[in-house]
């Protein structure tokens, strides 16, 4: 059992047709099945005719549920008996695809027989095949009887006939019937035996005569009175007394009576005898009671035609058939003019040429109704020249003289019903092609005008139809796809995951926006998303053209990218005012130094100079070494390679990195011993450690550890041979580990990208690690990075190894020497020693007494202590607590301290105003001693004021 | 066929058919004396029905063009009676009635005097007889031939009403050996048939009250 197959039997048990049948049929399937008719529906397609739905009436008409009916081949309806050669020529009809017409003896299910009248209709799908054929039943059996009732009327018929026919020699051979004799004049009734047999009276008596009132006595109750006015009619005057009527005998019998008499007159017209013969018509009137009720029951009609006569006999039931008024005689013109104009008449000449079809069908327009029915007429044409009419009972044909001829003796009954069942069934097969037609065109209006790519796939995956978007789209002519393989016009790239995918929408997993690339004619591709859905054995593939959306998407990603690009143009703005601090720093020193060495030549004061030129050159040094590390990002600077002690430079560093980094982070330092040197250039590397450590304590807000450790590392081939221009050998390794936040895997592929940072605008160059990598590179060596989100990261740097010469240190530049000062007491807070060095001296000149610290830590030291501070003169830039937290802090202490901040970066300057609070101003770096003396006079001078204007309070 | 409102019972139709059959039984005598042989007429059946159904069964069962003798009644029923041959029949009729003595063209010439006189008789005998035996007076006009069919034999000229009803008394003719097929109809309207109705069921009453002995 194929899967399609269940997939039917579940629609009908969810109590509908299959639905591919009612996607076949249409609405008119529906109209069928409800009409009452029994209709079942097999599936051509499977061996053995199976049936796939039967509808109620069809369940009660065979007595068995659909459920145990299903599947069984269309042979369980033949019962035992059933003619093969009719089963024989079902099966024929069956695999010729065509309609068939048979009465078939089929098996209920308990076990009775009937005569099923079976028919056939292939029904059609839209390719011509057959999938199904429709069968519509009808019980015959009735129909059928209707044959055997017409073989009973026509023993009844002669039966009648003979009892008639008793009846009448009855009347005429006295002997059999009963005589009577009603002497008027005396009041006297005589009868003979036979008479007073059937009415039950002493013969004897009846002989000799009886009141007349025994006349009635006998009569049926029922029938008495009407035998009274007959009977006065008579004495009225009335010719002929001819009643049929029942009388009750002594036992109580009934018997049916004919009596026919008249009534002897005088010349004057009164009445002198009234007499007559009485005869038993009991057996004539049972079967013609038998006759009535056949007729009725049956809904059978009769009729008899003689040749030549313009009347036909007929029966109450063939007039009402008819629609005309119940009579025993109508006109053949009456009859004939009932019968539909295109059908043939019902009485037919009876001449030699047409000796009347044993069997048709026409159709009538009712008279009393204007209704169109469908009669079948039966019978016999019999040929004996017997004029046998009963001209008493008004049926005398008109035509008088006709005496003999061929009789037609026939039955009619309706079979509108049975007809309009079959018409329905032709109009449906009829139309049936039609809808499909229309169902098609529908179709293809959809198919055709679809802005998607819509294609019937085969379980072999090859195409069997697509729609003319498929030209719009991909360029190919409908011929050059169907088929073939649809797997020939999709992009080589995904050939697999599309066969992968087919394959499931063959087994009915459907796709959804399955998405791949389609060839298009011209060469080209087009993304397309896919949806499928599976019916039979058919995939049908509905696919959208997605390539301008990925286009979109490409666009955006583009985009995105020029949006970082920007971001890094920021970056380098960002960068810039940084460097521009810095060299204001080191200006400062240099120009600082230089004025104040003017000024003491200036004065004379020629002892000490050495010192402030000495920080002049200190700072124009470094602003060198700022231009180096500047060159060595753009790997341009010129590198001085020597060998390098590690394990000295990082302890020379150790103090510089400890206040870098700050209180909340630890710093670990683990050196290896005997640790060869290393070649590279001294400051770069000092500039790359401090870097790291920088962008480690960055990577650790809330705290952590921070380790340095040296070593000795092998690069084996396996490893170098995948990084660009590293060869394998003993490496010196300097690792800078944090335990911060770490970076995703997508981050560590961009850390060494110029301007690549992970830092909020403002909070970096992005310039740091790709200076490393760029020096790094430059020198021969290699950096790994390795880093797990929220686990923290390690970038080691492999230098390489030296032969030998004399290693360098790299000690940085001491401290300077704390000016004595006098006056207001002058906090100076300033990391660059040589500006420091030059606003203490500023300050001591000025008869300030100076205080000064480093950093802000050592700042705040002072502050808490008890010492007397007028002023706070604090660079805004400090590592750890920067000048704008310390003022903060201080303040808190001392609530009206003045502060002055100091700031190479032009950048706060845009945040001025809200950068200061009352009591505290800001000059900005480099400035000139004689600036700095009238902002430190004015800043004093206000808080004076303020204080003398507070004091009477 | 009968309808509710004017419809006879089973025994009032009955006695119906026995006035009629007595009523022909007399016009039988006058034409027996008319033609010199034996003449049986008979009424084996009458039927009741409106105007507009009678119309129709005339039509289902005469499809020939009819021959009418008509004759209009007043007095305590009114209405017209009407003596309905097949036109084929009339002839045979007439000829009859002619002890078959006269040659075609005769019968043609005198066929309309002949039917006339006929139907004469036997309306006249089958109508006066049933008001004597109703016991109630009944005028008759002149005999009037018609030929139609029966929308125009049934047509009641002066009034358009379609309530009124229509008796039809089958009747058989034998004459000299010739079974003839012919319908008295008697049109009348609805106080009419009610007033018959009622003079049947007197009649009724007088008959079977008799003891059915009546002399």
């Amino acid at each position: 059992m194929s899967g399609r197959a269940e997939a039917v039997v579940m629609g009908v048990e969810r109590g509908g047709v299959p639905p591919e049948i009612r996607a076949l049929c249409g609405p008119l399937l529906d109209t069928l099945i409800q009409s009452g008719m029994p209709l079942t529906v097999t599936d051509h397609r499977r061996p053995g005719e199976p049936l796939v739905f039967a509808n109620p009436a069809f369940e009660r008409l065979i007595g068995c549920g659909f459920a145990e009916l299903v599947d069984l081949p269309f042979g369980f309806l033949a019962a035992a008996d059933a003619d093969p050669g009719i089963l024989a020529g079902i099966e024929e009809a069956l695999s010729a695809d065509r309609p068939l017409t048979a009465d078939l003896r089929v098996v209920r299910k308990d076990g009775s027989v009937f005569w099923d009248r079976l028919r056939l209709t292939p029904v059609v799908d839209s390719l011509g095949a057959t999938p199904f054929f429709l069968w519509t039943h009808c019980d015959q059996t009735l129909e059928l009887a209707r044959a055997e009732v017409e073989a009973e009327l026509a023993a009844s018929r002669q039966a009648l006939t003979n009892a008639r026919e008793r009846a009448r020699l009855a009347q005429a051979v006295g002997g059999t019937a009963g005589a009577w004799e009603w002497d008027v004049a005396t009041g006297r009734f005589y009868a003979d035996a036979r008479f007073a047999e059937l009415y039950g009276l002493d013969p004897v008596a009846a002989g000799n005569g009886l009141g007349t009132d025994a006349f009635f006595e006998s009569i049926h109750a029922d029938d008495r009175m009407r035998i009274r006015i007959a009977v006065a009619g008579v004495m009225h005057g009335a010719d002929i007394f001819s009643k049929d009527y029942r009388v009750v005998g002594r036992d109580g019998t009934v018997r049916w009576v004919s009596a026919r008499g008249g009534a002897d007159r005088t010349a004057d017209g009164g009445v002198h005898r009234f007499r007559g013969v009485l005869a038993d018509i009991t057996e004539q009137k049972r079967v013609e009671e038998q006759l009535r009720v056949a007729q009725t029951a049956g809904g059978v009609g009769t009729f008899e035609y003689v040749s030549g006569f313009g009347t036909v006999s007929v029966s109450e039931q063939f007039c009402r058939l008819l629609g005309l008024h119940p009579t025993r005689a109508l006109p053949v013109r009456t009859v004939n003019a009932v019968v539909h104009p295109d059908d043939a008449p019902l009485i037919a000449s009876l001449d030699g040429s047409n000796p009347g079809e044993p069997y048709r069908e026409f159709r009538i327009v009712r008279p009393d109704t204007g209704q169109i029915r469908w009669l079948a007429q039966r019978g016999e044409h019999r040929r004996d020249g017997k004029r046998d009419r009963d001209g008493g009972q008004g049926a005398g044909g008109l035509g008088g003289g006709v005496r003999a001829g061929s009789r037609f003796i026939g039955v009619i009954y309706d079979i509108t019903a049975s007809k309009d069942a079959e018409e329905k069934l032709r109009l449906f097969a009829e139309t049936l092609e039609a809808r499909v037609e229309e169902r098609t065109r529908e179709r293809d209006r959809v198919w055709n005008n679809s802005r998607d790519l819509l294609v019937i796939i085969g379980a072999d995956g090859v195409c069997r139809a697509v729609s003319p978007s498929w030209t719009a789209i991909l360029g190919y002519d409908v011929n050059e796809i169907v088929g073939r393989q649809i797997q020939d016009f999709v992009h080589e790239e995904e050939v697999e995951t599309t066969a992968e995918a087919l394959k499931g929408a063959i087994h009915d997993q459907n796709l959804t926006n399955f998405e791949n690339r389609q060839l298009h004619k011209d060469g080209g591709t087009r993304w397309i998303s896919w949806n499928t859905s599976k019916e039979g054995d058919l995939v049908y593939a509905y696919g959208r053209d997605i390539t301008e959306d990925k286009q979109r998407a490409d666009t955006l990603r583009q985009t995105e990218e020029q949006l970082r690009q920007a971001q890094k143009m920021e970056a380098v703005g960002q960068l810039t005012g940084g460097l521009a601090h810095d060299f204001n720093n080191m200006l400062m020193g240099v120009i600082g130094g230089l004025d104040i060495v003017r000024r003491r030549i200036a004065q004379g004061r020629l002892n000490d100079l050495d010192r402030f030129m000495d920080a002049s050159m200190a700072s124009a040094q470094r602003a060198a070494a700022l231009t180096h590390r500047l060159l060595a990002f753009s790997r341009r600077q010129t590198l001085d390679p020597k060998p390098i002690d590690i394990n000295d430079l990082v302890m020379s560093m150790e103090d510089l990195l400890r206040r870098t980094l700050g209180e909340q982070i630890e710093l670990r330092v683990t050196m290896a011993e005997n640790l060869a040197a290393a070649r590279s250039d001294v400051n770069q590397l000092e500039s790359a450690i401090l870097n790291l450590a920088i962008n480690a304590r960055d990577a650790m807000p809330d705290g952590g550890i921070l380790t340095i450790e040296t070593g000795r590392a092998t690069l084996d081939r396996a490893y170098t041979i995948r990084h660009d221009g590293l060869s394998a050998g003993d490496y010196v390794m300097i690792r800078v580990s944090d335990t911060g936040m770490g970076m995703p895997p997508d981050v560590v592929a961009k850390a060494f990208d110029p301007f690549f940072t992970t830092k909020p605008i403002g909070q970096g160059t992005g310039l740091g690690l790709s200076m490393i990598y760029g020096f790094v590179k430059q020198t021969g060596g290699h950096v790994r990075i390795d880093s797990e989100p929220w686990r923290g990261t390690a970038i080691t740097m492999y230098l390489p190894c030296d032969g030998g010469e004399s290693m360098v240190d790299g000690s940085l530049i001491g401290t300077g020497e704390t000016p004595e000062g006098a006056g207001e007491i002058v906090l100076v807070v300033e990391d660059d020693e040589s500006v420091r060095l030059l606003v203490l001296d500023v300050l001591q000149e000025l008869g300030y007494t100076a205080l000064h610290a480093a950093e802000g830590r050592a700042a705040l030291n002072v502050i808490e202590s008890s010492s007397q501070i007028d002023l706070l003169i604090t660079d805004v830039g400090l590592p750890g607590l920067n000048g704008r937290q310390l003022a903060e802090i201080a303040r808190r202490r001392r609530p009206d301290l003045p502060v002055l901040f100091v700031t190479g970066y032009a950048a706060n300057a845009v945040v001025r105003g809200d950068f200061l609070d009352e009591g505290m101003d800001m000059v900005m770096k480099p400035f000139a001693m004689d600036e700095l003396a009238a902002k430190i006079r004015g800043i004093l001078e206000n808080r004076h004021k303020e204080r003398v204007g507070a004091t009477p309070l | 066929m009968t309808f509710a409102p004017y419809a006879l019972e089973d025994l009032e139709t009955d006695a119906l058919t026995e006035l009629v059959n007595i009523g022909v039984s007399r016009a039988a005598v006058s034409l027996r004396k008319m033609v010199g042989s034996q003449v049986t007429l008979s009424v084996p059946s009458v039927e009741v029905v409106g105007r507009r159904a009678a119309v129709t069964l005339i039509r289902e069962r005469e499809s020939d063009q009819l021959v009418a003798v008509r004759q209009d009644f007043s007095g305590a029923f009114s209405g017209r009676a009407l003596l309905i041959f097949p036109e084929a029949n009339s002839l045979e009729l007439v000829r009859a009635v002619t002890h078959d003595e006269l040659s075609g063209q005769e019968i043609v010439d005198i066929e309309e005097e002949a039917l006339a006189e006929t139907g004469n008789v036997v309306l006249n005998g089958c109508l006066a007889t049933m008001a004597n035996i109703l016991q109630r007076p009944l005028a008759m006009s002149l005999p009037q031939v018609m030929k139609g069919d029966g929308q125009i034999l049934f047509e009641l000229s002066e009034e358009p009403d379609d309530n009124g009803v229509v008796l039809f008394l089958y009747i058989n003719f034998a004459i000299s050996g010739r079974d003839i097929r012919g319908y008295i109809a008697m049109l009348m309207d609805l106080p009419s048939l009610r007033s018959l109705k009622e003079l049947i069921g007197e009649f009724i009453a007088r008959v079977v009250g008799a003891g059915g002995g009546d002399g």
